[in-house]
């Protein structure tokens, strides 16, 4: 076991250096000067020339992905052009708002598109399943902005059901920042009202962001579900008279699970980077908005910054899955 | 074939899938001629309701959504048949050599698709998109460079099945080279699940690309990208929600199509298919 | 589940308004995303300066909508002497006067601000080093409550005291930012996020791209009329028109026309259309062998563009009409507007400069959001549909802002759609740049090397009557509307929504609002 995960951490590694290459050598092809992007309108030649020369940007390519190399080493990302803060520190203040987004849509996710996966495959080719393969076709389908779009001028502007877009009602007094999620942080200051309307306000964003990845997930659960009620020994079971809840339950959900549980950490990876389109309807200030501003402006530090952490994130949570699987499914052998 | 066909012709969802991808070729290869210009402008007519003038009402420099609609019908198929034309290629390619090859070159090519299978795909399109500067084109490059590795992992996964098959142990006893293994006998006999994904693929390339035009990297104004249409008319859902659904709509409809074709496919291929 | 989740929102809304008194707090909604400092001496983007007026005060200042009367700041009074050399300003501070730490305002505070900004290098720095001629040491403290500066004889003193009302003169608490410095950054990062002002607010706290939060400096001089102020990040018009209505924010900024439209027929609200002195043009590249070197073709460019309905139509009247570089508010305002929207005739001028086929070019715009409230490649797409009927076919090309200026500033460009507003609010401020090609700015970017027209910005820049100036500017405006590389399409208002129990809100043309003054009826 521990050689298999060594060698899934080295594999890790290797992903994350990749990572750096490439994101390194794509920030290289900008059409413009970064120096000029960073000092705008009105600086000086001598100011542009003091500029590049702190931040080596009159090296050789190789020695600048060295020079980049060995900071990272530091976790030192750089500094971002356009705020002029370290990186690292963009993304501490960014990140945790992206995280608690994706968390709650992956809830979201999970506790739509589970049910349904197991309710349709219970009712193949009845209306439950035709129902919910329809509406996972249809979520499926549907660019996620447009959505964003819809729902907020459908449920908050039309109906007032749910609050706008933002993390908190403006007149209610933020939480001490902690965990940098506002939900957490609520709790952690036992601030019900804030906590409430935190939840609140992650709802639209939530379903908007986790729908489709809902939908993918029924289709999956249903597909594995199907398979796992046609095998023999479920047959058996049935046979006994066990009743439905019991053989699904005690039976088939646990066979169903681990193929599922694969797609799970990818779904989740591909969260963080989804949020991109719903952060910047809703204005919700994560990874995903500060990106895009950043890629605005070309300031390409905090662009490979992002994809960075968003990369290696998605790697360890990959490992993760793999390691659970592991430890699960006792015919895989760590060879 | 005709059994494969059979069964995917008896698929309702294939069918229907199949009969909205026809349509949609169809307007994209016809509609432009009967709609009017998608770029005349009448500002004195914008956001005008869907009326007999406009069937689809007018977006905020009075142009036809219609028409604008019509016109990006090619833009759209284009740009998704564009990206799983060049990912597929890049993809097979990787996939055939790593698994053809095996070893050293396995190892390297397998890794290097997992690189960037770990990339955020839509954050890197995006890196990419920015740093070549946005356009049709380098959209569908930035698309096509983020989506090949599920192509390379596909057709490695069915060589590797593939190599050690009879026909395959047949032809090289019968000293045929390892290129003309691979062109010849392997590349033919992995193409199947690559044709499933690359069903699947051109609706998400699609959407990911109308992404990008959504945020500003992508297809420029006055262009009629749908995506960026729906960015164009968002701030105006209030008062003319036609022209920002009309595009959406489209964009739903064509990936829905992609996405029902991939399910027909699929299942007509996979003879335990349900 | 979702049932479960809407019935908490409904309960959630309930609960509402009980959390604090609403009229004690104001809720500022806009897109803020260009705020990266709030650090006075470096602070230059609009919002960063919006939210630095109201933590810091500065010697002198403007008020109101009134650009042109000097008033008391932390000076009570000041004077102007003609030295040997230099002038010689001497500023009288006045006493009591408090940081928002509790110390007092004293003149060695005032010498430290100079010279950080010079130190600093900010990207407004250059209103001191350049238009004023300030430099290091310059700046002294006579007594703990007179401070004299030196500026050279060829700036104007005029000029630097309307300088001085910019953020950059803002006064900073010289001990606590000292006591937070790090490595000689004079308290840069500190200042980048925290306040040591003596204005009415000072900064309690800021979550980047989500909000601000600003409470009443308790020792300052002028007490605000309300004491707590958030400003709210919303980029999406769509999504700030809804929170204007349903009582989330109270002041909206950078709503659709047509959103303005809707909220001013509504008495819950109410639309207030700020000046500004900005001006969108079209730039033109006269560079030897571009088309747009030839007069007439730039003659055809500024009767093909249809500003009346890029008026009235796409940013529905929130903009004046103008085609001379002096906007309206600023002496030397020339309202002439000699060109109308005639293709024929720009078809004609085109086929006399040898382009009978009409022409073909490149339109950098932004991708971001022009004056008036309306999308940079929007304007753009009507600017592309006018001027085709005249021959004249633009590709436009939407790119980053940082990538278009560094296309501009490169002369790499045949045609640009850009804002310019003054640094300082004076003529000169756009007659140096627009007309004087040394002055490496929108002259020369556009290579628009034009000796008379620079003489003539030079000699009214220094020229102390007013009457005499007026007479300059006439000139030179008359000069460069019909030769200069440009198109001047409008100048834009800045159109700003308000919930009707907001009174007292004002934006001047500089763009500053003395939130102070806002007071929130129940």
């Amino acid at each position: 076991m521990a050689a298999y995960v060594l060698k899934r951490l080295g594999y890790a590694l290797l992903v994350g250096l990749g990572i750096t290459f490439i994101t390194f050598f794509v920030s290289q092809v900008i059409p413009i000067d970064p120096a000029v992007a960073a000092l705008g309108e009105n600086a000086r030649e001598e100011q542009i020339r003091e500029f590049r020369e702190r931040y080596g940007l009159d090296k050789p390519l190789l020695v600048q992905y060295g020079l980049y190399l060995q900071r990272l080493f530091r976790l030192d990302l750089g500094r971002s052009l356009r705020t002029g803060r370290p990186v690292a520190e963009d993304l501490k203040e960014f990140f945790p708002a992206t995280l608690e987004l994706a968390l709650s849509a992956f809830l979201v996710a999970l506790l739509l598109g589970l049910p349904a996966g197991v309710w349709a495959a219970l009712r193949q080719n009845r209306p439950p399943d035709l129902l919910v393969r329809l509406l996972a076709l249809l979520l499926g389908s549907t660019p996620v902005f447009f959505l964003a779009i819809l729902l907020l001028d459908l449920l908050h502007r039309r109906l007032g059901l749910l609050p706008g877009p933002g993390r908190l009602d403006p007149f209610l007094l933020p939480p001490p920042r902690v965990t940098g999620m506002v939900s957490l942080d609520a709790l952690l200051a036992g601030d019900w009202a804030a906590f409430r309307d935190a939840l609140a306000h992650l709802v639209l964003p939530a379903f908007v962001l986790g729908s489709a990845s809902a939908a993918l997930l029924a289709r999956m659960v249903r597909a594995a579900m199907l398979e796992v009620l046609s095998q023999d020994y479920i047959r058996t079971v049935w046979a006994k008279g066990l009743s439905e809840r019991q053989v699904v339950l005690r039976h088939a959900l646990k066979n169903a699970a681990l193929p599922v549980l694969t797609l799970l950490g990818g779904l989740l990876g591909g969260l963080l980077s989804g949020a991109v389109l719903t952060e910047t309807i809703f204005s919700w200030p994560g990874l995903g908005r500060y990106v895009t501003q950043s890629a605005t402006s070309l300031d390409f530090p905090a662009v490979m910054g992002v994809t960075l952490l968003v990369g290696v994130v998605y790697s360890l949570l990959n490992l993760l899955v793999d390691l659970l699987y592991a430890l699960l499914d006792p015919r895989i052998r760590y060879a | 074939m005709p059994r494969l066909l059979r069964r995917f012709l008896r698929n309702p969802g294939a069918v229907l899938g199949l009969a909205l991808l026809l349509v949609l070729l169809l307007v994209a290869a016809l509609g432009p001629a009967l709609v009017g210009d998608p770029l005349e402008q009448n500002i004195g007519e914008r956001l005008r309701p869907p009326g007999p003038a406009h069937p689809l009402g007018t977006d905020q420099l009075g142009r036809d959504v219609l028409a604008r609609v019509v016109h990006g019908a090619r833009i759209s198929l284009g740009v998704g048949f564009g990206v799983v034309l060049l990912a597929s290629a890049l993809g097979v390619a990787v996939g055939l050599l790593a698994g053809g090859l095996g070893g050293f070159w396995d190892n390297l090519l397998m890794r290097l698709t997992d690189v960037f299978f770990a990339f955020p795909s839509l954050i890197l399109a995006m890196a990419i998109a920015a740093a070549l500067g946005p356009n049709l084109t380098n959209t569908v490059l930035a698309v096509a460079l983020v989506t090949w590795p599920i192509y390379a992992r596909l057709v490695r996964a069915q060589v590797l099945a593939l190599r050690e098959r009879e026909f395959v142990e047949a032809a090289r006893a019968l000293g045929a080279g390892q290129g003309r293994i691979l062109l010849k006998h392997l590349l033919p006999n992995s193409l199947t699940p690559v044709l499933v994904q690359a069903s699947y693929e051109v609706g998400s390339a699609i959407l990911t690309a109308a992404g990008l035009s959504f945020i500003g990297f992508g297809a420029q104004p006055p262009t009629p990208e749908w995506g960026a249409m729906v960015a164009e008319t968002r701030n105006y859902m209030a008062e003319a929600p036609w022209a920002a659904t009309a595009p959406a709509v489209a964009i739903l409809l064509t990936v829905l199509a992609f996405n029902l074709l991939g399910d027909g496919l699929r299942d007509a291929l996979d003879p335990r298919g349900r | 589940m979702k049932r479960g989740f809407l019935g908490l929102a409904l309960t959630v809304l309930a609960a509402m308004g009980l959390a604090q008194d609403r009229t004690q707090v104001l809720v500022y909604g806009g897109d803020f995303t260009d705020l990266i400092t709030l650090d006075p001496q470096v602070v230059y983007e609009f919002s960063g300066v919006l939210i630095a007026d109201n933590l810091y005060e500065t010697l002198v200042r403007f008020e109101g909508n009134d650009l042109s009367t000097l008033r008391p700041g932390l000076a009570e009074s000041w004077k102007v002497d003609r030295g040997k050399e230099e002038w010689i300003l001497t500023f009288k501070l006045r006493k009591g006067s408090r940081f928002s730490t509790g110390r007092e305002v004293t003149a060695k505070d005032v010498v430290f601000s100079f010279e950080r900004a010079l130190a600093l290098k900010g990207p407004g720095s250059f209103l001191f080093t350049e238009i004023a001629g300030l430099k290091p040491g310059a700046t002294k403290a006579l007594d703990p409550y007179t401070v004299e500066v030196r500026i050279p004889k060829t700036a104007s003193p005029q000029s630097f005291l309307s300088i001085l009302t910019f953020t950059i003169g803002g006064v900073v608490d010289s001990e606590e930012v000292q006591k937070n410095a790090k490595g000689g950054d004079y308290g840069k990062d500190f200042l980048s996020s925290n306040s040591a002002g003596s204005g009415p607010y000072r900064l309690v706290r800021w979550d980047r791209g989500s909000q601000v939060l600003l409470e009443a400096n308790p020792y300052a001089r002028v007490k605000p009329k309300t004491p707590r102020v958030i400003l709210r990040y919303i980029q999406e018009p769509a999504v700030l028109r809804t929170a204007l209505e349903s009582g989330e924010v109270d002041i909206a900024e950078g709503l659709t026309p047509e959103a303005l439209k809707a909220i001013a027929a509504n008495p819950r609200f109410k639309v207030l259309r700020a000046e500004t002195l900005r001006l969108q043009y079209l730039g033109m590249n006269m560079k030897a062998g571009s088309p747009f070197a030839h007069p007439k073709v730039r003659e055809a460019v500024r009767y093909a563009v249809n500003q009346d309905e890029l008026i009235q139509g796409l940013l529905q009247g929130n903009a004046l009409k103008i085609q001379t570089f002096i906007p309206k508010g600023l002496l030397g305002y020339n309202p002439a507007t000699p060109y109308a929207y005639d293709p024929a005739r720009a078809r004609k001028l085109l086929a006399e400069a040898g382009y009978p086929q009409g022409l073909e070019f490149e339109l950098l715009v932004s991708t971001g959001i022009c004056g008036g409230g309306v999308p940079c490649p929007d304007v753009a797409a009507k600017l592309q549909a006018d001027m085709a009927k005249a021959g004249l076919r633009a590709r436009i090309r939407a790119i980053a802002n940082a990538e278009l200026l560094a296309t501009y500033r490169a002369q790499n460009h045949q045609m640009v759609l850009a804002g310019w507003s003054p640094d300082f609010p004076d003529p000169d401020g756009n007659a140096t740049p627009w007309a004087d090609y040394d002055a490496r700015s929108l002259a020369w970017r556009n290579s628009y090397q034009d000796e008379v027209a620079a003489k003539l910005a030079r000699q009214a820049a220094l020229e102390t009557d007013p009457k005499k100036r007026q007479a300059l500017y006439k000139v030179l405006t008359e000069r460069v509307l019909h030769q200069g590389p440009y198109a001047v399409l409008y100048q834009p208002a800045q159109p700003i929504a308000l919930s009707a129990k907001v009174e007292g809100f004002l934006k001047n043309p500089m763009m500053s609002s003395p939130l102070w003054l806002v007071e929130k009826r129940p």
